[in-house]
Formats: C-alpha cells, sequence, structure tokens
C-alpha cells in the first residue's frame, strides 16, 4: 500500500516556515543565541524560535504552539481545513519537553508551602500534544504521543505508517514538537554534551551539540483516500525502521549494531537497496559518540560515497521535534532537487570514514533516509521516495 | 491554492471497527506489580481477599495533619536481589517496570533468547517518572543549574523504563514509549496489533506504568474528590465520584502465534454508543473517579450480564484498564468469577458478589476516558 506525504510544515530557529528554511539552508544562516527563554547562567548557544506566533507558555505549553504552527503550514501544503469530523484521521506526534510536569515555579511553590497554584497543571493536562492536537481538528482516530527521546518524531511517523498500513486510519498527522526548557539545557549540561560554541556534525574538533526548538509535521495519506479527494503529491513515505540498542541509557551502542538494524529494516520496509538512496539526512548532533557510530555505519551500509548532512546545524537539537523537522527537509529536498551543505563541518574525523557534504548539493534520486537515535538506545531510519511511476511496492 | 474537503469520502470512511476474529492478540504471558504485590498469583490472592484499605501519607503542606490515602507500591514488592545490581540506578518507575515485563515474558514461556529482534515493546504511561523529574528540578532549585545530577537527569527521561527492560533482556525489536491521559492501554493494543500484522515482530511486549508521589497526590486532592475512607465505589455512577490514587504496572506479551498455555485472545475497539456493546459474560466497569462524571456507565451493565469492578484494588489511575484486562485474562484461564472488592450497588446491577468457578467466554473491560470516548477492550477465551 502506497503512503503519500501531501502536506510538510516546519518551524524552528532557521524558519517559521519551510520556505524560510529553505532560505537559511541556501544562505548557512544559524540562528542561535543566548537563552532568552528563562533565566540561566549557562554559557551554552540555543537555537531558539523567535515569533511573535508562539507563546510563552500563558495559556498553553510553548511545545503546542509550535505543533499548531507547523500543523497549520502542513493543511494549508495539503489543502486541508482544520476539520476532521467525520474522518478516520490518527494524530502521532513526538515530544520530550511536553510530556513532563516540569514547571519549576510550580514546584518551587508547592515545595516551598505544601501548596501551588493549579494553572500549571492544568496546562500540562491539556497539553498532552497527540491529545491536543486531535482536540482542536476533531480528529476521530487513535491518537499517541511518542515519547522516545530523540526519536520520538521519527518514531511517530513510523507509528502512523503502521495505522494507514493497517487502516486504523486513513489519514494521519505524524511528526514531532518541543520547546527550549531548562531542565534538558541543564540535563544535556551535566552530562557534559553541550557545546560552548557552534555546533559542528561530524567535525573532527565537535565539542557537543546546541539545544533547538521546534516542529516538523507531516500529513500522510493512503492512496486510496488521496486519490479521492483529488490531492496529487508525488512524495511518499516509503519505509520505517526501527531497533533497541539493549545496551545503556545515554550512550549508544559503540558497534553501531542497533542503528544499522534499523537502517537495514527500513530499506527492507520500503523494499529498496542502499543503492538506491541518493542522499542520508543523518542524525548528527556533533557529539563525539553519536557522530562516530553513526559516521561508521553510513559508511557500512551505503559505502564511501554516500551524500549525507545534518541539518542541526541550522536547527540545534530539537529533540522530540529533530524526526519530525528532519524528516520534513528530506521529503523538501527530494522535491526541490538539492540538499543544503552540513553546517559547522570543516575537517574529517580520522575515526569516521565518510565526510558529509559541505555545499550546496543537486541530487538525482528517488530515496532518501532520515536517521534518529535517542537516549535509552532508540534507533529510528524513515525511508522518503519521490514517485516516478515505476518504483517497487513495499 | 484551494482548501479541498472530503465530499467523497465522508459516508464511506464511517463505519465502526468491527469485532473481527482476526484482529484479536494472544496474550501469552502476564506480569504485575500492584499495590498487592508483584505477580500473577498475588493478584489471585488479592482478589479472594478483597478490598484492603490503602496506605495513608502524611501531605507535604504546612498542616502536618493532612493525610491522603494512596495504594501504593510498597519498597519490598520491588526489591528483586536477582535483577538488582542491573537496575539499581533505576528509580520507582523503572524498576516496576523493568519486573512486570521480565515476569510477563517468563510467565509466557517464550524462549526470547536468538529471538532478540522479533520481540517489540510498547510501554504506555500517563504521567511517567515524574517522582524522579521533581527530585531534578530539586537539584536545579538547591545546587542551580551548573551542578545537577546527570543521573538523575538521565532518569527522568520517559523512555528510560523501556530502555531498563531493553538492556536487561536483551530486546532489540522496536520500542516505543508512549504517553497518553485518554486511553494509554487501548492505543498500545492498536499498535501492537499493527506490528504484529505486518510482521515488524513476532512478539510484542504491551506495558503501562505509572506512579505515585507526594506532588501527584497533591494535584489529584485538588483537581479530583479524593475518597477519604480509602474505597473507590465503580458502581455508584457519580456525577463528582470519588478516587483514590494509585500506582503500578502491567505487561502483557502478546503474539499472534498460537501458544499452549495462553491466558486469553485481545481486541482493542471504540464505539461512540454503549447500546452497542457486544453481549459478554462479565462487562468490566472501569469507573474509577479519575475520568470526572460518571453517570453514563448506567447503561453498560445489562440485567442478564454479570458486572464487576476491581479499581478498589488497585487504586485510581489513568493506565487501570491494563489492570482490569489483567483481572479478565486471569478469569478465563481459571475460569474464576471474583467477587468485586467493593459492593456498593445502588443501581441494583448484576454484581459479581461472590468467588466462584464459572464458565466464562468473553468479557468486555469498558472505560469512559477523559476524552469524552468508551474504549472497549474485548478478551475472549
Amino acid at each position: 500500500m502506497k503512503i503519500f506525504i501531501t502536506g510538510i510544515g516546519g518551524i524552528s530557529a532557521a524558519g517559521r516556515n519551510i520556505t524560510e528554511h529553505l532560505e537559511s539552508f541556501q544562505l548557512m544562516r544559524r540562528n542561535a543565541g543566548t537563552v532568552s527563554l528563562f533565566d540561566t547562567f549557562l554559557p551554552y548557544p540555543v537555537f531558539e524560535v523567535k515569533s511573535p506566533l508562539i507563546n510563552k507558555q500563558k495559556n498553553e505549553m510553548r511545545t503546542l504552539s509550535l505543533a499548531m504552527s507547523a500543523l497549520k503550514e502542513a493543511l494549508h501544503d495539503a489543502g486541508l481545513q482544520k476539520d476532521f469530523s467525520g474522518i478516520k484521521t490518527g494524530v502521532c506526534l513526538g515530544t520530550s519537553v511536553a510530556s513532563q510536569l516540569n514547571d519549576i515555579d510550580f514546584y518551587r511553590t508547592y515545595r516551598n508551602t505544601g501548596a501551588a497554584d493549579m494553572a500549571a497543571v492544568d496546562r500540562f493536562l491539556k497539553g498532552n500534544l497527540a491529545e491536543a492536537v486531535a482536540r482542536s481538528i476533531k480528529a476521530s482516530g487513535p491518537s499517541i504521543t511518542v515519547v522516545n527521546a530523540c526519536s520520538s518524531g521519527a518514531d511517530a511517523i513510523g507509528v502512523a505508517l503502521s495505522w494507514l498500513r493497517n487502516g486504523v486510519c486513513d489519514i494521519a498527522i505524524a511528526g514531532g514538537a518541543d520547546e527550549l526548557n531548562r531542565v534538558p539545557l541543564c540535563g544535556f549540561g551535566a552530562l557534559g554534551i553541550l557545546s560552548k560554541f557552534l555546533c559542528s556534525p561530524f567535525d573532527r574538533d565537535r565539542s557537543g551539540l546546541n539545544l533547538g526548538e521546534g516542529a516538523g509535521i507531516l500529513i500522510l495519506e493512503t492512496e486510496e483516500f488521496s486519490r479521492l479527494r483529488g490531492k496529487k503529491s508525488v512524495l511518499r513515505l516509503a519505509g520505517y525502521g526501527a531497533a533497541a540498542d539493549a545496551y545503556h541509557l545515554t550512550a549508544p551502542r559503540p558497534d553501531g549494531s542497533g542503528l544499522e538494524s534499523a537502517l537495514r529494516k527500513s530499506l527492507a520496509d520500503a523494499n529498496i537497496t542502499p543503492q538506491d538512496v541518493c542522499f542520508v539526512n543523518a542524525h548528527g548532533t556533533a557529539t563525539h559518540d553519536n557522530d562516530k557510530v553513526e559516521g561508521i555505519m553510513l559508511e557500512k551500509i551505503f559505502g564511501q560515497q554516500i551524500k549525507f548532512l545534518s541539518t542541526k546545524g541550522y536547527t540545534g537539537h530539537t529533540l522530540g521535534a529533530a524526526g519530525g523537522l528532519e524528516a520534513a527537509f528530506t521529503a523538501t529536498a527530494l522535491r526541490e532537487g538539492w540538499i543544503p551543505a552540513s553546517a559547522g563541518f570543516v575537517q574529517q574525523d580520522e575515526n569516521i570514514p565518510v565526510r558529509p557534504i559541505t555545499e550546496q548539493t543537486q541530487i538525482n534520486g528517488s530515496f532518501a533516509v532520515s536517521t534518529s537515535l535517542a537516549f535509552g538506545g532508540n534507533n529510528a531510519s524513515i525511508v522518503i521516495s519521490k514517485d516516478q511511476g515505476n518504483q517497487p511496492e513495499p | 491554492m484551494p482548501l479541498l474537503l472530503f465530499p467523497k469520502i465522508k459516508a464511506t470512511n464511517l463505519n465502526p471497527e468491527p469485532f473481527l476474529r482476526a484482529y484479536y492478540m494472544n496474550i501469552a504471558g502476564i506480569g504485575i506489580i500492584s499495590t498487592r504485590g508483584r505477580g500473577i498469583d498475588s493478584l489471585d490472592i488479592a482478589l479472594r481477599q478483597g478490598w484492603i484499605a490503602p496506605s495513608q501519607t502524611k501531605s507535604h503542606s504546612n498542616d502536618q495533619n493532612v493525610f491522603y490515602p494512596a495504594y501504593r507500591v510498597k519498597k519490598e514488592t520491588i526489591n528483586d536481589i536477582t535483577i538488582l545490581k542491573k537496575i539499581r540506578r533505576a528509580d520507582k518507575f523503572s524498576k516496576m517496570a523493568v519486573m512486570a515485563a521480565r515476569d510477563a515474558v517468563i510467565d509466557s514461556g517464550i524462549q526470547i533468547n536468538h529471538k532478540e529482534s522479533e520481540v517489540g515493546i510498547i510501554l504506555a504511561t500517563a504521567f511517567g517518572p515524574h517522582v524522579t523529574t521533581f527530585r531534578f528540578l530539586d537539584d536545579i532549585i538547591d545546587y542551580g543549574d551548573g551542578s545537577v545530577s546527570p543521573t538523575t537527569f538521565s532518569h527522568s527521561v520517559h523512555n528510560a523504563a523501556a530502555s531498563y527492560i531493553s538492556s536487561l533482556l536483551n530486546i532489540r525489536g522496536p520500542t516505543v514509549t508512549i504517553t497518553q491521559f485518554a486511553s494509554p492501554i487501548h492505543q498500545s493494543l492498536i499498535l501492537a496489533k499493527a506490528w504484529l500484522t505486518e510482521k515488524r515482530c513476532k512478539y510484542v511486549l504491551i506495558g503501562c506504568v505509572d506512579v505515585c508521589g507526594n506532588v501527584m497526590e497533591y494535584i489529584c486532592n485538588q483537581k479530583l474528590r479524593i475518597a477519604n475512607d480509602g474505597k473507590i465505589r465503580p458502581f455508584n455512577f457519580s456525577a463528582s465520584p470519588s478516587s483514590v490514587p494509585g500506582e503500578g504496572s502491567v505487561f502483557f506479551m502478546t503474539t499472534l502465534e498460537n501458544c499452549q498455555n495462553k491466558y486469553c485472545e485481545i481486541i482493542p475497539a471504540y464505539i461512540t454508543n454503549c447500546d452497542t456493546i457486544e453481549k459478554s459474560d462479565i462487562n468490566i466497569i472501569e469507573a474509577d473517579g479519575m475520568a470526572g462524571d460518571e453517570t453514563s456507565y448506567q447503561n453498560t451493565a445489562p440485567v442478564d450480564v454479570f458486572a464487576g469492578g476491581y479499581s478498589p484494588i488497585f487504586g485510581s489511575m489513568k493506565i487501570i484498564s491494563a489492570f482490569h484486562c489483567t483481572v479478565s485474562a486471569l478469569m478465563l484461564k481459571k475460569q474464576i468469577r471474583y467477587a468485586c472488592p467493593v459492593q456498593d450497588n445502588p443501581y441494583d446491577l448484576n454484581l459479581i458478589t461472590k468467588t466462584e468457578s464459572a464458565e466464562i467466554k468473553q468479557i468486555c473491560c469498558i472505560r469512559k476516558n477523559c476524552a469524552n470516548k468508551t474504549d472497549i477492550i474485548k478478551l475472549i477465551r
């Protein structure tokens, strides 16, 4: 069964929509700065979304605002209105921060006095990402918020693919959203994986990641559903693979076998070989371990000539949003026929047998892969295709 | 670009999800941790014993005389020396998850060695490891942004528990942690069925976990009506029902394969109208005070069908359906009807009032969730 991508939306520090992202990619614009959303003395640069339309947790979770912004763009791209009454519509979104009741002001007051205002709790209870989005569009199908840390967005897209193929829904809204928050900033800082400089994925001198925020959303439809409503798209979600490292809470398995398994499963799911893939949008966080394991595995599976990049140099690491945003970028790149330079890369690491592309590059192929690796040892891989009429049926 | 509606599609896509036999999965093994102990045998004992009053926890408030009732899992329940070394840093949330998952695998009798990639994990929770999150916030408040514990942070992430499960049991298939306030087990079952059908895996460990803590007890006390006597009354069908927070974990080892020792078959389905509930031998009414107004449960218990409700054993939880599915699976396997632990019955329902042998072919677990939908999970022998 073919599953079409009929709408794409994205918001991050690199742009408030997909068009602005493409401009940032072309100009190699990196909109990082110091934290302005909350007070902290931590010196790490971050990629914040600067938009008056994204609120700062007054009435709703900021993550939900980001998701709704990307959703609006994706629905418009798909030619859909914001009312799915009567349609079997699934909503599957990944996040990390929005799943936690981590309002520090609420907690501090409770801790000091034994009582606290319930506004933060109400916001949290109304803010389960998939449930809130499903409510807002009157979706009547399944809804799941995936909390697989940094692979949440990619896994959410994979879940939606399974729903659609199994007839659980006819159309699905899938991707991820996450806000910049003090908890992960302090936590990643304590783990020693935040860089004090702009991140440089796959570079020899990489010194860690920069946190970001954003949302990336795809509208996915079965072939029959999109045909019945007269919507044509050349982009397909062709495959998904996931595998657990079964190794460590925070470090990737050094031999990369979990990532290898996820990648091979996604290619098999799409019924293609590694040679069919024209580029890989890598997870590429710019941490020492991630980039080493991922680089070695990309070479092992796709060979030395594989074109790959990390877009985290433009967006920062948007955690639960990353898989959604990067799937959106991958699909857009296939549609546009070019991929941007991997921002921040200068010198090849002798421990990594491949190097990302360093300038805007034309691509000419039908299949692309987006990878995600996460805390907890989750590995996910998505295959997106540009339909050219005679591709293999998954 | 013109906005397209759905003119040709709307009428044809509203078919209710059918209870087709082909949609069923087998429950091959179960692991459970609750306030009443660990393992399926402890559940059998608890169901025979009936209701026991919950513990009372002292409030964190300035008023030292405020106590909250809660069905907490005892420390000794999750002290397992055979695996403690491997999970020594894990918090209560992860420990409850790991032990129930491991028990489910063992209970199934399925050898997962050399089948690591054929097993998937779906772990559902409403609130995740929030006790650890608050401990991390303690670090930030007490020591500042730059002096927090990386270990506490890594355990505050929702998927830490699933990571422990995959590491300890060497499970290397797809692993997804989900957070839902409405229908967490229901959504997990739907996804598991899709994975099994697509052959992404041969077995799926489906689990639900939630933990209770001082802050959550305070929130429950503010947002819900707490039963001061500790008794949840599932059959009162009150517009403002009483609840008592609980915690625990349940895991099911599921497969499409036929297994000799299985408990039952299981399938989730949504319905929008209780009149369409298919007749079964027992309807489990999952009212526990967590989802607000319970008056609409009234038409879920026809007089010719036995009604059961076991939330008073476990406490109120968004994941209570997983516990009710466990009770149902046990009833189907043992062919025993367990007496309802609290038998207040103002609507004169056909309650199960005593524990006895019975021929039971199918049970429906019925929950009105917080999104005003009715979740049905059907289990058959």
